[in-house]
């Protein structure tokens, strides 16, 4: 392990991770912003521009999520978010104590089936499908919250630990595999102290920690993927052998451990979101969002059936060529499944820059509307800090656009470049990595010409 | 720290997170909606009214009645979930509070004086049912609450109409129209030419209300003009009814109310025209589902009416077309000045100010 | 990084930033374009407005099913359009480029989706943004060839 700073050297973060007030404190608070979210969606205005369940969650947190979390903090949100929260503390029996026996609940065990990411994968397509309406509308968005947390209450209590996170959550899915190019990382020390140490107290548990809620043996951490940085590790372990720390962008995407299908696909389906989304909702196609927005059920069901087409077949088809072309032009070794599994890691930083920049789009236009916001959340005609008037005004489209393409160039450059090192986990000579990292290249240079289509041509 | 301190201060915070978790959960949700759905209204200087404000479709003014006393001082709250609505209230009250835009909450403070049934009215176009759009204020005289108001004196123009036997509804071709544009600039030069020659009837507004352009003009060939010449002394005289001021006025109350429908520019192709045509037979109870706003440039069909049967069509409605009654809305004046109004539309031409 | 891999990608650079810096002429006269810009739910008609660098627009703009807003970005324009009232709006469109109008009144639940794009041509923003992602491709290509920073 190279280039890292840990962050755990500074002995008051230490001391505030290693407290149990810390999680379940940030918890309460996002947990309140929840509430007043599902309140605003089944009580307040039913226009959304003037409801904090649309502007605060579908624009401030998911900008926050997207911009500055995920990219450089990995996972960072799951330790403080509030769906799991309720479920967590009815299984531990308590909120901020390590209260002594095992977890409550009904100690099932998650089918081997569904260890993997497919379900995160299909749940997200199915909130993607309704997004027009999903993202518009207060109380629907509400509806989807309550179903969240509903579900994660009533896991909770079927099985053991953070079963919905791991497996279930639709945004776990994403900033999972997203989180391979965080600056953020946990990781332990030193493997040899891990490999001495007898009882694993990361996992078991000790008098003052729960064992990892996310299934994770610490010691065995290689990737961002699932550790959801709940720091239940660092408080259990009595070697003081697990670390926080800061390293290079896009460090995990070359770790070969762990490299799966589903993850493959997820990426395949987020870059093909963005771009669809892209085409969707900023683009002038009247009719497009009218079937999407379920005017009428034939053209809906056309509308998603394109649309899930467009996600599991038709993208992944094209990569699939990619990386067929990519074999069969330098004659590699490995067989094409391996290659598309191991060449989708490729398409994370782009899918990141992408997702990045698409979500410039509605938050540089219709940021202003939290401003107002603010004073009047729910739409009552409350004036709690006099911004209630404060009128719509996008912030600067001339400069979005601008950062718009330098982070979508920033992502194809990033993209290429992994690609040309996952090249060389395959290929026997720098000469066969070059060469099977041009179709690859090409795949990823044709989605950032079509972003910059969507965004700018015409 | 002692592990007993410890133990202590633990327990301590965890019931404080246990107690915070209430909070959030129960107390929180049911102090502020206690609060906004019950407290506020009930501390409230003056009565309050909440008005939710949707498109007909989706419930139009809720509630659909509001009785206030007379003299007292209400506060009217609107709220708008969906798209831009106008509120106004008439007939003769002056009440005009244009546009609230979803999401946003106006607050207007009223004192009905006059006991009676007025109407709350949406004037900005909002659905295709937007003329459904209406709900009723009926003020009550506080010295006997229990008395209905009744404001419905019949109005003397359409009862006159009827006890001639005129029939409203009926087709009203001109048999002649101008071959041009007539002007009444030159209209009013002619006129002044005339002088006494002048037929009395002409002079009577009481006649020219009861009687088509296409009349009058008949009247002036008698007198010696010609076909050109009399159409432009009928446009000046038909057009000099309104001043500048008037005829802003009017204007405006088209614009807000007609030209929806209408059009702006009276050719009956309005946004709301297209929505009327595409709806189907029962949604509306007559029988001529395809039948369109009238066109007030459409010579043929405009010159041949009187100003009192379009004034009787706008206070009554069209029976069986999509023509909604204003008469709960417009005083009479007010109606008058829109009819007025309509004749700029065939007739239009640089409007002279003020009449001979 | 060593003087030699800097040589070696300047012309790079340079072709960047030529692509993204060189003043291209063009001469198209002005020309006036008179258009009926309706607003419905949720999509403005037409959709998309080409027009050259320079012309002079001159918009009316109308409402057919409720109140709707115009706003262009970039522009400054706006402007609330009721139904059966008609709006005039008039712009030089003197930036080359694609540039939004949006809805600015909320009219509905897909209202802050409902987009046209005014395409002033030629449009160079694009264009050069197109020839900087063929050189910065490019670049990344050659430098991963010729200098291939990690060993197989």
């Amino acid at each position: 392990m190279s280039h890292r700073f840990e962050l755990t050297r500074s002995l008051w973060l230490k001391a505030l991770l290693k407290s149990r007030l810390f999680q379940p404190i940030l918890m309460l608070l996002t947990l309140f912003f929840f509430v007043v979210a599902i309140i605003a969606g089944f009580f307040g205005t039913p226009a959304g521009s003037h409801n904090f369940s649309i502007i605060f969650v579908w624009i401030v947190w998911w900008a926050l999520l997207i911009i500055v979390l995920v990219p450089f903090f990995g996972r960072l949100w799951c330790t403080i978010c509030p769906i799991p929260s309720l479920g967590e503390w009815f299984q531990r029996r308590g909120i901020i104590r390590r209260i002594p026996g095992p977890l409550r609940s009904l100690h099932w065990r998650w089918p081997r089936r569904l260890r993997n990411i497919w379900l995160q994968n299909f749940g997200f397509l199915a909130v993607a499908v309704f997004s027009p309406i999903v993202l518009t509308s207060p109380s629907v968005s509400a509806w989807v919250l309550v179903g969240m947390i509903g579900l994660a209450i009533g896991l909770s209590v079927l099985y053991e630990n953070r079963i919905f996170c791991r497996y279930v959550c639709p945004v776990g899915g994403f900033i999972g595999l997203y989180s391979l190019v965080s600056s953020l990382e946990l990781r332990v020390k030193d493997l040899q102290v891990c490999k001495d140490h007898l009882t694993k107290d990361c996992v078991t548990g000790t008098e003052c920690s729960y064992g990892c809620p996310w299934l994770i043996f610490p010691g065995n951490l290689e990737r961002n993927t699932y550790c959801g940085l709940c720091m239940e590790c660092l408080k259990a372990c009595p070697k003081d052998n697990i670390a926080l720390n800061l390293r290079p962008f896009g460090a995990d995407l070359l770790v070969t451990k762990g490299r799966s299908l589903d993850e493959a696909y997820k990426a395949l389906i987020m870059l093909a979101c963005a771009l669809l989304y892209s085409a969707i909702l900023l683009g002038p196609w009247g009719w497009l969002k009218e079937w999407a927005n379920m005017a009428s059920l034939p053209h809906w069901a056309a509308y998603a059936t394109g649309f899930l087409t467009a996600n599991l077949l038709v993208l992944p088809g094209l990569f699939w060529l990619a990386t067929l072309a990519a074999q069969k032009a330098t004659s590699l070794q490995t067989p094409v499944k391996r290659l598309f599994t191991d060449y989708a890691y490729s398409l994370v930083p782009m899918g990141l820059t992408g997702w990045i920049a698409f979500s410039f789009s509605f938050v540089f236009v219709n940021g202003s509307y939290a401003i107002s916001l603010l004073s009047d959340p729910f739409g009552w005609g409350w004036d709690l800090l006099g911004t209630r008037t404060v009128p719509w005004t996008p912030f600067w489209p001339g400069v979005m656009t601008t950062l718009q393409v330098m982070l979508l160039l920033l992502g194809l450059v990033f993209s290429i470049v992994i690609t040309y090192r996952i090249g060389l986990q395959h290929a026997k000579t720098h000469t066969q990595a070059w060469r099977s990292t041009l179709p690859v290249a090409s795949f990823l240079t044709m989605v950032t010409l079509a972003f910059l289509w969507l965004y700018m041509g015409g | 720290m002692s592990e007993l301190q410890t133990k202590t201060s633990s327990r301590q915070s965890e019931w404080l997170a246990r107690i915070t978790l209430i909070l959030i959960l129960v107390i929180f949700p049911s102090a502020l909606l206690g609060y906004q759905f019950w407290l506020r209204p009930a501390l409230a200087d003056i009565r309050t009214i909440e008005i939710v404000a949707a498109a007909p479709e989706a419930g139009g003014f809720q509630p659909d009645v509001i009785r206030v006393a007379a003299g007292e001082k209400v506060r009217l709250r609107f709220s708008v979930p969906d798209v831009a609505h106008g509120f106004a209230i008439g007939p003769g009250l002056g009440l005009d509070w244009s546009q609230v835009d979803p999401g946003e909450v106006k607050e207007v403070e009223v004192t009905f004086d006059q006991a009676g049934r007025y109407t709350l009215y949406c004037n900005i176009w909002c659905s295709p049912n937007h003329w459904r759009m209406r709900s009723t204020i009926e003020v009550y005289d506080p010295e006997q609450p229990d008395r209905l108001p009744v404001n419905d004196t019949a109005d003397p123009v359409i009862a006159s109409l009827i006890a001639r036997q005129v029939d409203i509804d009926a087709p009203h071709e001109a048999v002649t129209i101008p071959t041009g544009r007539p002007s009444a600039a030159r209209g009013q030069e002619i006129i002044a030419g005339l002088g006494k020659a002048l037929p009395a009837e002409l002079q009577s507004q009481v006649w020219q209300r009861s009687h088509s352009p296409v009349e009058a003009w008949q009247t002036l060939e008698v007198v010696g003009l010609s076909e050109a010449e009399a159409w432009d002394a009928v446009a000046y005289l038909w057009l000099a009814e309104l001043d500048d001021a008037q005829r802003q006025a009017a204007g405006s109350l088209y614009a807000k109310n007609c030209a929806a429908c209408h059009g702006e520019s009276g050719d009956g192709q309005g946004p709301g025209a297209t929505v009327w045509a595409g709806q189907s037979l029962d949604q509306h109870s007559g029988t001529h589902p395809e039948e369109k706003p009238a066109a007030f440039t459409e010579l043929r069909t405009m010159l041949g009416g009187t100003s009192e049967i379009y004034y009787a069509k706008v206070r009554r409605g069209g029976m069986g077309t999509g023509m909604p009654g204003f008469g709960p809305i417009f005083t009479p004046d007010e109606t008058w000045l829109l009819v007025e109004y309509l004749w700029t539309f065939p007739l239009q031409s640089k409007l002279p100010s003020g009449r001979q | 990084m060593s003087y030699e891999r800097l040589l070696n990608l300047s012309p790079f650079v340079i072709l960047a930033l030529i692509i993204l810096w060189i003043p291209l002429p063009f001469s198209t006269t002005p020309t006036t374009h008179r258009v009926i810009l309706s607003a419905e739910q949720f999509a403005f008609n037409p959709p998309v407005l080409h027009v050259n660098r320079g012309d002079r627009i001159q918009l009316t703009l109308q409402a057919t099913d409720v109140t709707h807003g115009f706003y262009l970005d970039g522009y400054g324009l706006q402007t609330r359009i009721e139904p059966g009232i008609s709006q005039s709006v008039e712009l030089t469109a003197d930036q080359a480029g694609k540039f939004r109008y949006r809805c600015s009144i909320s009219c509905g639940n897909l209202h802050p989706f409902m987009i046209g794009e005014l395409v002033v041509s030629p449009n160079l923003p694009f264009a050069r943004a197109v020839g900087l992602t063929l050189v910065v491709v490019a670049a990344t290509l050659f430098y991963l060839w010729r200098f291939p920073p990690w060993q197989v």
